[in-house]
């Protein structure tokens, strides 16, 4: 406490010394009793002195510094008063005015701005690190020393080593371009070759010639041409008659299609005899109220049936064994006969004969004509069977006088799609339907319910 | 008795195919790679002759394929970069989600791709096999070289695509190689032969696009970068057979020729060079500098009998051929801007002509209309205003058509306004005595060489013709049938007439042998020949005579169909003619 004292009034004796709060000090000293500590131990010094006072001595000077910007005992005069000469009323007034009109003008700014503003005079302190370097000095050494080595033209090793490192293939990372690539280049695919001497099952067991393809494969799924040019009939200035047959070709798909819709309809129709009649509707009613005793007498007849097959007797057997023989008697002498009778027929036979021959060279003849013609018809491949597209028509009055009005018919591409599946080389699929996967939920939203 | 029992459905059909999802399982593919690695590989679908037993003896229908391909497939390379670019999606995808965005960019940059040579290579081991083959990728190319930008496919293989068929087109120019043209209501089909093999395809007409949605775009953009790949080194190959620089260049005198000044609002520097390969006006550049194509002769060797003939019908068919691609030289054609320039521009230059049209239409035009030396003018309005006197308007039908009958047509019926005849098809042979429309008839006079009577003797001429036909057919029947023929002509030219209101019978014609000495020597020639063949007839062994008569009726009958067609066709026109009659009556 002693040494607070002692300090303020080093501090209050101090030459110029203006505190902000002068009154306050004076009481504070006067008032209560002193108390009596041991001061022989350290801990004792720091617990029972009183450093008040040099506290508020320094907050003090941190006030003045912040508030403006230095001790005010060190102040100049000049920044500390001024000299009244009364007031000078002319220049203030268009001042004012100035000065409203800037009000208006120029918007104040925010008093949250205001607040926040750093209003401390006190600039803040220097970062001292930011200017210093670690191990400077030696780091100058090192650069002024490369600097030397540069000029003399000695490169350092690191350099070296990456001057000396083999550079990296770049075949092998050559990028392939898309195969859509618009300025992709071509070269000559069927050029001479070199002749591989080495053996060609080494060759293709190590990865190195590629499998060869099977000659099967070659060859095309369908005899039908690539592009199949349509009937004359569908040229875009047709003559009559082709034009004509074309619109018959077209009709008779047509037709077949309707018959073929009218047969399932017809399939579907409820059939007379199934609706009901009012006997049929009493007859339901009735049902199991009357009874029925043919059942009954069914049964009692095969009953009886099966009691009554006996044993036969030995006469019996006798006599069926005979009729046996004999018949079989007959047959062979009929057979006999028959043969010998053939001998005059010999003619009529070969006819026959003839005949039969012709017949199954027909069916042969047939048979590969249907094999031929099975051939440039599309095949069954999926779940799907083909359907051909429908036929490009143009009706009479459709048909465009000059090529400036015509108006094409039908999508090529649905028709390039088409021929590939002709041609067995895709088969024919619908598209994927869309499946939902959750239940849709309809649900009234409340704004909308609260009006309705 | 003995050993073990066999198992079903372990031998035989059901372990030579393989349904579509076990094969699948074993490549370890998803469904849309494996039907992508078929397709490139060229490995399609079978129907097995037994389902049943394939299928284990279930009767549902599935998509076999046969084992030995699936494992043929084993070897492919590609099967490999398919997986690797699965995984390759699958970490962009978590890359994304994570927004590391160096990661994209890391990934982006080592993408995954694939080359298809070596499957090209394979699945055509010589260049005439590919080029067989090229039917498919020429239409595919060019049908997708005229889709929007609009996202339904990528916007480069669209430029691939136009890129591939511009090539083709500026060869098909050069080689002179076109031989047929079709206007069908679906799109345009050409046909030409390219190193003897005849290829057709089918351009659509520009801006005809709906898309159709029951197509599988996928499968499509697949098999078009199978067939883009395909179409390159055809094209090289071809431009190699002709000495052509590929990827093609203009001539330098060309080029030189087609500086525009307003170059760049056309079209971007990238494009530019292309929009000028595909104007099609140019020559291209060669890799030897040689003046035009030297003429080619066939060598001569002493040659006896039937093989001299061969030869100089051999030489007459080159020589037709040579003067057909030649067949609009030294022609100057404009094509005003509502024709399709495109398609008309590459058949004209295809044989020859020089083609020019307005600068804001396309680039590549090397003239303009006031040109004076122009030729022919193609229009396709109902009237022009300002007229050259010193050049033909015709309508774009002319082109084809005469491209079809390799002569220059009249240009009297294609003249500006007038009603065009018939876009007859070129794909459509006729046999031996079926029906030919008059058109081609007429056509087929013109080519023999004579001269088309005017509008009035025209009829009349075709009845001729007609007659003559069948005058050639009749002269194998004797006599009696020949009789019997007719009654029965006349009889159905009755009937026809019947069927129509007012037909003008008209009077029977004078034949040419019936008057005058000479003609008098004819007849008596021919009717010794009928003798002749009658007594031949008579002297037939049974059987002979009864494949003969069978013959005979089948011939017969297609004249009658003929004669049916033809009497209806005439009916037609007479109907169709006094209709405009009484139009004009009306009118007046």
């Amino acid at each position: 406490m002693a040494a607070v004292k002692r300090l303020k009034r080093v501090a209050a004796l101090q030459p110029g010394f203006i505190s902000f709060k002068s009154s306050a000090e004076s009481d504070d000293l006067n008032s209560g009793r002193r108390k009596r500590v041991n001061k022989n131990k350290k801990k004792n010094w720091n617990k029972h002195s009183d450093i008040q006072d040099v506290e508020e001595f320094l907050d003090d000077v941190r006030l003045q510094e912040r508030a403006t910007g230095g001790l005010i005992s060190e102040k100049p005069d000049d920044s500390l008063f001024f000299v009244d000469i009364g007031e000078q009323k002319k220049s203030v007034l268009p001042e004012v005015q100035e000065r409203k009109k800037g009000k208006k003008s120029k918007s104040r700014p925010l008093r949250i701005d205001l607040i926040l503003q750093h209003d401390s005079l006190v600039p803040p302190p220097k970062d001292v690190l930011a200017y210093q370097q670690p191990n400077a000095k030696k780091l100058r050494r090192i650069a002024e020393n490369a600097e030397k080595l540069a000029a003399m033209g000695v490169l350092p090793r690191r350099q070296k080593r990456l001057l000396n490192r083999r550079p990296a293939t770049k075949t092998s990372k050559a990028k392939t371009a898309a195969n859509n690539f618009p300025d992709r280049p071509y070269y000559d695919l069927w050029g001479g070759e070199a002749k591989e001497t080495a053996d060609p099952y080494y060759l293709e067991q190590t990865g190195k010639r590629r499998v060869k393809r099977p000659e099967k494969l070659n060859a095309k799924p369908s005899i039908l041409p690539a592009v199949e040019v349509i009937a004359p009939g569908g040229s875009y200035n047709p003559d009559f008659f082709s034009h004509q047959a074309l619109l018959l070709e077209a009709h008779e798909v047509e037709v077949t299609r309707e018959r073929a819709e009218l047969r399932i309809e017809r399939q579907l129709a409820v059939k007379r005899e199934d609706t009901a009649t009012e006997e049929t509707v009493f007859q339901e009613l009735v049902e199991g109220l009357v009874e029925e005793e043919e059942e009954e007498e069914d049964d009692v007849v095969s009953i009886r049936g099966g009691l009554q097959q006996e044993k036969k007797t030995e006469k019996e057997r006798k006599r069926e064994r005979a009729d046996k023989i004999k018949s079989q008697q007959k047959q062979a002498a009929r057979v006999f006969t028959d043969k010998k009778q053939q001998l005059f027929q010999l003619r009529s036979i070969q006819a026959t004969l003839k005949r039969r021959e012709q017949r199954t060279r027909e069916r042969v003849a047939q048979r590969k004509a249907n094999q031929e013609a099975e051939k440039s018809m599309p095949r069954r491949l999926g779940r799907l069977k083909f359907q051909a597209q429908d036929l490009e028509i143009q009706l009479s009055d459709e048909i465009p006088g000059s090529l400036r009005t015509l108006k094409p018919e039908g999508s090529v591409l649905k028709d390039r799609f088409k021929s590939m599946q002709k041609r067995n080389m895709i088969e024919p699929r619908e598209r994927a339907k869309f499946k939902r996967r959750h239940k849709v939920k309809y649900v009234e939203k409340r704004a909308f319910r609260e009006i309705t | 008795m003995g050993g073990l029992q066999k198992k079903k459905y372990e031998r035989g059909s059901a372990t030579n195919y393989i349904t579509r999802n076990k094969a699948r399982k074993k490549l370890q593919l998803s469904l849309a790679d494996f039907r992508r690695l078929c397709i490139l590989k060229g490995i399609y679908p079978h129907e097995p002759k037994h389902k049943k037993k394939v299928n284990k003896g279930s009767t549902a229908p599935r998509t076999f394929y046969l084992f030995k391909d699936i494992r043929f497939l084993l070897h492919e390379p590609i099967v490999r970069k398919f997986r690797e670019y699965k995984v390759f999606v699958r970490k962009l995808r978590k890359a994304y989600g994570k927004a590391e965005w160096t990661g994209v960019e890391r990934l982006r940059d080592n993408k995954p791709g694939y080359k298809l040579d070596h499957i090209i290579k394979e699945r055509y081991p010589t260049f005439i096999d590919a080029l067989r083959d090229i039917d498919d990728a020429l239409s595919m190319c060019f049908l997708f070289s005229t889709f929007a930008r609009t996202g339904k496919c990528h916007v480069q293989t669209i430029t691939l695509c136009r890129r591939l068929t511009v090539e083709w087109m500026n060869y098909v120019v050069t080689s002179r190689s076109l031989r047929k043209v079709f206007l069908s209501i679906k799109g345009i089909y050409y046909q030409a032969e390219v190193l003897g093999q005849l290829i057709t395809w089918l351009v659509p007409y520009q801006f005809a696009h709906d898309h159709p949605t029951d197509v599988d775009y996928r499968v499509m953009a697949t098999f078009t970068e199978m067939y883009t790949t395909l179409f390159g080194f055809i094209n090289f190959r071809l431009y190699q057979t002709l000495n052509l620089v590929y990827p093609p260049k203009l001539d330098s005198k060309a080029e030189s020729e087609l500086k525009a000044e307003h170059e760049e609002d056309y079209a971007m520097d990238s494009e530019s060079y292309l929009e000028k390969l595909s104007a099609l006006s140019a020559s291209l550049a060669r890799v030897v500098a040689t003046a035009e194509e030297e003429e080619n002769q066939l060598d001569l060797f002493p040659t006896e009998g039937e093989d001299q003939e061969n030869m100089q019908a051999r030489e007459k068919e080159q020589k037709e051929q040579e003067a057909q691609k030649r067949l609009f030289e030294g022609l100057k054609f404009f094509l005003n801007r509502e024709v399709p320039r495109e398609s008309l521009a590459f058949i004209l230059r295809c044989f020859g002509a020089e083609v020019s049209w307005d600068k804001s239409l396309c680039i590549g035009g090397t003239y303009e209309v006031t040109d004076e030396t122009i030729t022919h003018q193609i229009v396709d309005r109902p009237d022009m205003d300002k007229q050259y006197i010193n050049r033909y308007y015709i309508q774009p039908q002319w082109v084809f058509d005469s491209v079809n009958a390799q002569m220059r047509l009249p240009v009297e019926d294609y003249f500006l306004g007038t009603t065009l005849p018939p876009h007859l098809s070129p794909f459509v042979e006729e046999k031996d005595g079926d029906y030919v429309p008059p058109e081609k008839l007429k056509l087929m006079a013109l080519q023999r060489g004579e001269k088309p009577v005017q509008e009035e003797e025209d009829e009349e001429e075709e009845d001729e013709e007609e007659e003559e036909e069948d005058d050639e057919e009749e002269d194998d029947v004797d006599d009696e049938e020949l009789t019997e023929e007719k009654n029965l002509k006349k009889m159905e030219g009755t009937r026809a007439q019947g069927k129509t209101l007012a037909v003008k019978v008209t009077p029977g014609k004078v034949k040419p042998w019936e008057t005058g000495s000479v003609g008098n020597k004819v007849r008596l020639e021919q009717e010794e020949k009928a003798e002749e063949k009658r007594l031949a007839i008579m002297m037939m062994k049974k059987k002979e005579k009864y494949l003969y008569d069978k013959i005979m009726f089948g011939k017969k009958r297609t004249t009658r169909e003929v004669n049916k067609l033809t009497a209806k066709r005439k009916a037609h026109e007479d109907a169709s003619k006094s209709q405009k009659k009484q139009k004009k009556a009306k009118k007046q």
